[in-house]
């Protein structure tokens, strides 16, 4: 059911690679919480790219007769509103967490915040 | 429509929570409370109805696959009714435990907390399974790091980054999902996967039980469970322990069996959960000093169990692996629950602190030993009827696959054997270092540890209260069809 350009897939995945990648190489917290938003942002694109379809626009009602033919699949757009929302209280209470670690140990190297076994 | 109110309920509640306290801040604390029982009342009241046939619920007046739907069924609702019961008891022991300011946090999150796993037992729809369980995960990581204290922090963030890649992975696999079937209705999912393409469906199924599996803490998924379980407040590892890992269980099973009809992957769950169970007694075998760290692997043991008696993809299987559910989860919130006080009496989280207290205060003392001989499977407890049920069900299928695991699985229990009987050494036979008796824990606590010690032993004696309900809970997840039919054609 989807037409979208396959480059629009390949971002998508390369930004969750790169994302992934980031959280599992870097050893400084706030590093691996931009990790996180990336992975996020990629699937948030992948989302979108899934209910792409070719040639038609952004399902925005501006007028009572809008042609529902002319655009895409409006499902994906109101998923990912969701997912930027939980996203944004994700980063926030891992950023929170983060300033505390740093409270506790002066430093955001993970391999120095080891008082809990790993 | 009172089904929606198990949501509403708690959600309105949370949210109230702040404003009462501005009013009165005593009056807030007993908000959870309040909620939970009226949850308990109305989950109770329609479990005859849904016996019979569930109730399905589209929201918004949207019709058909189209709405968010409440799918009320026997499975859904039983564990709604453990979630309530569990949250009730620990929203009345959070009242006098939680001394940490701001204390309306704690009960706002833990009401939150409860939202979601409901919501995630309930719902029909695919991504609002997601929704609620984000808001299950971010309670979870905030109320791990409540006390503020340096292993909470740690095992927070520690969780928090494992949660989020496991949520980032079930809506990849969400938005292949979606992009297969054009749906996110379970149901009409369900009935769509046949013509699928096989290979895009292996990658949504695995992403989405990695996902859920980080949750249900299936090896090699599990390294947060430790350290959150242990270094967060008694009563909130009292809630990931007995609800929070049960949901993820939950989902990985209804993904399994609902949505992806996936027999290929059966043993392969099994195996999963049979090293689950391994490593996790292992560990706790290993465990020296802290009682809540040890209490911790076992739960990712039982978690093992359960998921390798999902695994048995059987009528009975299915039944055993619900029973245990119920039966870890008495028992380890009754666990960890009494230890939180002890923790706070002796001041100190170390197994050689506790040398003795069992004769010192002889009524925990005794709560204690019933949830331990349950969790190990010795009768008359709950433990040792949902053991024998899955050993039961796994020998049923006549395959030499599930006899070896189970060899297994009787291996593990006899690992589990050795380290809770040194638990019950400690506190019971060895010499205290200090004389005098120690206080007895009070009412807030004791009272819901009597409950979950009564059920545990009510349940071991007279498994029928509640075998009709799992048997109700089991067919409904092993019969897809039946759930597509009763969803789809509600509409």
């Amino acid at each position: 059911m989807t037409t979208g350009n396959p480059m629009m897939y390949v971002g998508a995945v390369g930004l969750i690679m790169i994302g992934l990648f980031t959280v599992l190489s870097k050893r400084n917290l706030i590093k691996i919480i931009v990790g996180l938003t990336l992975l996020d942002t990629g699937v948030n694109l992948l989302l979108v790219a899934i209910g792409y379809i070719h040639n038609r626009t952004a399902p925005i009602l501006t007028q009572a007769h809008a042609d529902p033919s002319k655009m895409v699949d409006p499902v994906p757009q109101a998923l990912v509103l969701t997912a930027i929302v939980i996203g944004l209280g994700v980063t926030a209470l891992a950023l929170a967490l983060a300033i505390r670690v740093y409270g506790h140990y002066k430093t955001l190297d993970t391999r120095k915040i080891r008082g809990l076994k790993w | 429509m009172v089904a929606t109110l198990l949501i509403a309920l708690p959600f309105l509640g949370a949210f109230l929570i702040p404003l009462v306290a501005l009013a009165s801040k005593k009056l807030s604390h007993y908000i959870p409370a309040v909620v939970m029982l009226t949850n308990l009342g109305i989950a109770l009241s329609l479990l005859p109805q849904v016996m019979n046939a569930p109730i399905v619920i589209s929201l918004s007046g949207w019709s058909a696959p189209i709405a968010i739907n409440f799918v009320v069924g026997p499975l859904g609702l039983g564990l709604a009714i453990l979630i309530s019961f569990i949250g009730f008891l620990v929203s009345v022991y959070g009242i006098s435990y939680i001394h940490e300011e701001p204390k309306e946090k704690y009960h706002m999150l833990v009401l939150t907390l409860l939202t979601g796993a409901t919501g995630m037992v309930l719902t029909g729809d695919i991504f609002n399974l997601f929704v609620f369980f984000e808001i299950l995960s971010l309670s979870s990581y905030a109320l791990t790091g409540y006390n503020r204290d340096r292993g909470g922090t740690e095992a927070a963030i520690k969780y928090l980054i494992q949660g989020s890649i496991g949520s980032s992975f079930i809506l990849i696999g969400i938005a292949l999902l979606y992009g297969m079937t054009g749906t996110l209705n379970m149901a009409d999912i369900a009935a769509h996967v046949a013509g699928a393409d096989p290979t895009l469906l292996f990658m949504a199924m695995s992403l989405l039980i990695v996902g859920f599996g980080v949750e249900a803490a299936i090896f090699p998924l599990n390294a947060w469970l430790p350290d959150a379980h242990s270094s967060a407040p008694s009563s909130v590892s009292a809630i990931l322990s007995g609800i929070a890992i049960e949901t993820g269980a939950y989902a990985v099973a209804r993904i399994v069996y609902t949505v992806f009809d996936g027999h290929g992957i059966m043993l392969v769950l099994s195996i999963l959960g049979v090293i689950t169970l391994l490593i996790g007694e292992m560990s706790a075998f290993r465990q020296k000093d802290d009682i809540k760290r040890l209490l911790a692997y076992s739960s990712v043991g039982q978690m093992g169990l359960i998921m390798l008696a999902f695994g048995i993809a059987s009528d009975a299987g299915v039944f055993a692996a619900l029973f245990q559910l119920v039966s870890h989860t008495l028992a380890k919130a009754l666990l960890f629950l009494a230890s939180g006080y002890i923790i706070y009496r002796v001041g100190s989280k170390k197994l050689s602190a506790l040398a003795g207290l069992g004769r010192k205060m002889p009524f925990t003392g005794a709560m204690i030993a019933v949830a331990v001989l349950s969790l190990v499977g010795v009768p008359p407890f709950a433990g040792f009827m949902s053991k024998f049920s899955i050993v039961r069900a796994a020998l049923a299928q006549h395959s030499a696959s599930y006899t070896g695991l189970i060899v297994l699985v009787l291996v593990a229990t006899v690992i589990e054997v050795g380290y809770f009987m040194k638990l019950l050494q400690i506190l019971f036979f060895t010499e205290a270092e200090t004389e005098g008796r120690v206080k007895e824990l009070p009412l807030s606590a004791l009272i819901p540890i009597t409950i979950l010690a009564a059920l545990i032993i009510a349940i071991g004696v007279y498994p029928h209260m509640i075998s009709t309900v799992l048997q109700h809970a089991a067919s409904g997840l092993v019969q897809r069809s039946a759930y597509i039919q009763s969803v789809l054609g509600a509409l």
